[in-house]
């Protein structure tokens, strides 16, 4: 297996509250799992503990075979914001982890233009960050991090704060991307119709503590419609499965009050 | 409109000398109540300005004092950067050596002289000593307040790159503090300043701060005006001319 998740637990050393309950996910290479949850549920601690960020309570994590201790860029993450650094520029950004990786500068560059133009900002090259738009930055930070060439892709709501008509061009973008380069991706969202959009397989969180509810099989043809009949009725499906355990731990939080003030 | 700036900065300054004229003339003529010799005035400061010019003791005097302050920053960059490291890097240092550190800074500079004077004896390097423990530890706790406010984001994804540990301070934690660090610098120089002061007027042979003690010795109250003028148009040029341009060209870079 690629990426194997072993009944995984977290709790935080601050609340001792149990944020992911054994949580088991085994991922094959080259899939695209999204996995969505209402918020709370430990979709981004579940990427962090991958991503090595954070280490599991229980539980342990392998990438082929070998377990993960630490952060490394074989599991480049991709943020919500771009965390791009604004004392360099596209270019340099994006040539930023290929020096830590320790090539020299002309292979630097020309990895960061191969990825610039895939990501078509090869123009914007020479552009200070503050003077680029939010989705050319998340395009940026896309380019980072598949220069990077890593085996393990972590996404952490990349396109969260961009608007509707940026998020549209750049999930066909990213779609067109990860057909062409055969990543494995990790993707985390709040948003339903994005994990169907991408996802070869849609992990649905519930919270409290964040455990996996199901896990669902997307097989409509790609590139997907979110218009199409069999989306909207997956959508339905899976908005329901998120709602509810949203609704579910939403009262047992207002009940928990009421004894309280008992 | 950046004319009109100037003119009304000049315009400012003007006004500030003619006050001062004023009450110099109110005070000694008008009232009595001060004897001339104890009050410095314009005219006695530009002929003083003069004479110090022309036997050449203001230039060499300011020359000798920018080097000391020099030598005496640069010696404080190198160690404060070593201690303010140290505090970053470890919780007991910080709860412990970090108030240590600000105390020391808060102590006036001439506190140091008499250990100057028994360590160095009256030289060089008793003055640049004076300096350097006067300016160090603001440089610490620049390079502290510096890197603890550093978005904890982009140590994340160097981390999740693979960066090294000694690339994690040269290309991200270095470069995201500067800003912050060199306003803190700014600081650094305004003490290293005041400190090189508080050495000159008690061992050099020559300087600014020896220049306004022989004002003091001759009774002539326009020199110590004079020295004392110069020594606030130095701080004045080199603060804004010097580390508020690059602080604004780092900012500027940034778009910040």
């Amino acid at each position: 297996m690629f990426l194997k998740l072993n009944s995984i637990s977290k709790v935080f050393d601050q609340t001792k509250k149990e944020t992911l309950q054994g949580i088991s996910l085994d991922v094959e290479e080259g899939e695209f799992v999204c996995i969505v949850g209402p918020s709370g549920c430990g979709k981004s601690t579940l990427l962090n503990l991958v991503a090595g960020l954070d280490t599991p309570t229980e539980g342990e994590i392998l990438l082929e075979g070998k377990k993960v201790t630490g952060p490394g860029a074989d599991r480049v993450v991709m943020f919500q914001e771009s965390a791009l650094y604004p004392w360099l520029n596209v270019m340099e950004n994006v040539m930023f982890g290929l020096d830590a990786a320790g090539y020299a500068k002309a292979e630097q560059k020309q990895i960061a233009e191969k990825y610039l133009r895939m990501v078509q900002l090869w123009h914007y090259r020479d552009y200070p960050i503050h003077q680029i738009s939010g989705g050319m930055k998340q395009r940026t930070a896309l380019a980072r991090a598949l220069a990077l060439d890593s085996k393990l892709l972590l996404m952490d709501e990349p396109f969260s704060a961009l608007d509707k008509q940026t998020i549209n061009i750049l999930r066909a973008e990213l779609e067109e991307i990860w057909e062409k380069t055969k990543k494995t991706i990790l993707y985390v969202t709040h948003s339903v119709e994005e994990a169907i959009y991408f996802a070869d397989r849609v992990v649905v969180l519930a919270e409290n503590p964040g455990q996996i509810k199901e896990i669902i099989s997307v097989d409509l043809p790609r590139p997907r419609d979110i218009e199409d009949a069999a989306f909207t009725v997956l959508r339905k499906r899976i908005l329901d499965q998120v709602s509810q355990s949203a609704r579910k731990s939403a009262a047992e939080e207002f009940d928990s009050q009421e004894v309280e003030q008992a | 409109m950046k004319w009109k700036k100037v003119i009304g900065s000049l315009l400012f300054v003007v006004g500030v000398l003619a006050v001062w004229q004023l009450l110099y003339v109110a005070a000694t003529d008008w009232l009595g109540w001060a004897k001339p010799y104890a009050v410095p005035h314009l005219k006695g400061v530009l002929l003083s300005i003069k004479t110090l010019v022309v036997n050449g003791t203001l230039f060499a005097a300011v020359a000798k004092s920018m080097l000391r302050v020099l030598i005496g920053f640069c010696i404080s960059l190198i160690i404060g950067v070593f201690f303010g490291i140290v505090i970053i890097n470890s919780d007991y240092m910080a709860r412990n050596l970090k108030p240590l550190l600000m105390g020391i800074q808060t102590l006036p500079s001439i506190c140091w002289v008499p250990f100057a004077i028994l360590w160095f004896g009256l030289q060089e390097s008793a003055i640049i000593f004076v300096v350097v423990m006067g300016s160090v530890f603001s440089v610490s706790l620049a390079v502290e307040s510096g890197i603890k406010g550093v978005p904890p984001l982009y140590i994340k994804a160097a981390k999740t790159m693979g960066v090294s540990k000694v690339k994690m301070y040269t290309k991200v934690i270095f470069p995201a503090a500067l800003p912050s660090f060199v306003a803190g610098l700014k600081q650094t120089w305004s003490f290293a300043w005041r400190a090189l002061m508080s050495g000159e007027v008690m061992s050099a042979s020559v300087g600014l701060g020896y220049t306004l003690m022989i004002g003091r010795d001759l009774a002539d109250i326009n020199q110590v005006m004079t020295v004392m003028l110069v020594i606030v148009l130095i701080g004045i040029i080199i603060d804004k001319g010097i580390f508020t341009n690059i602080e604004n060209y780092i900012l500027r870079k940034r778009g910040l």
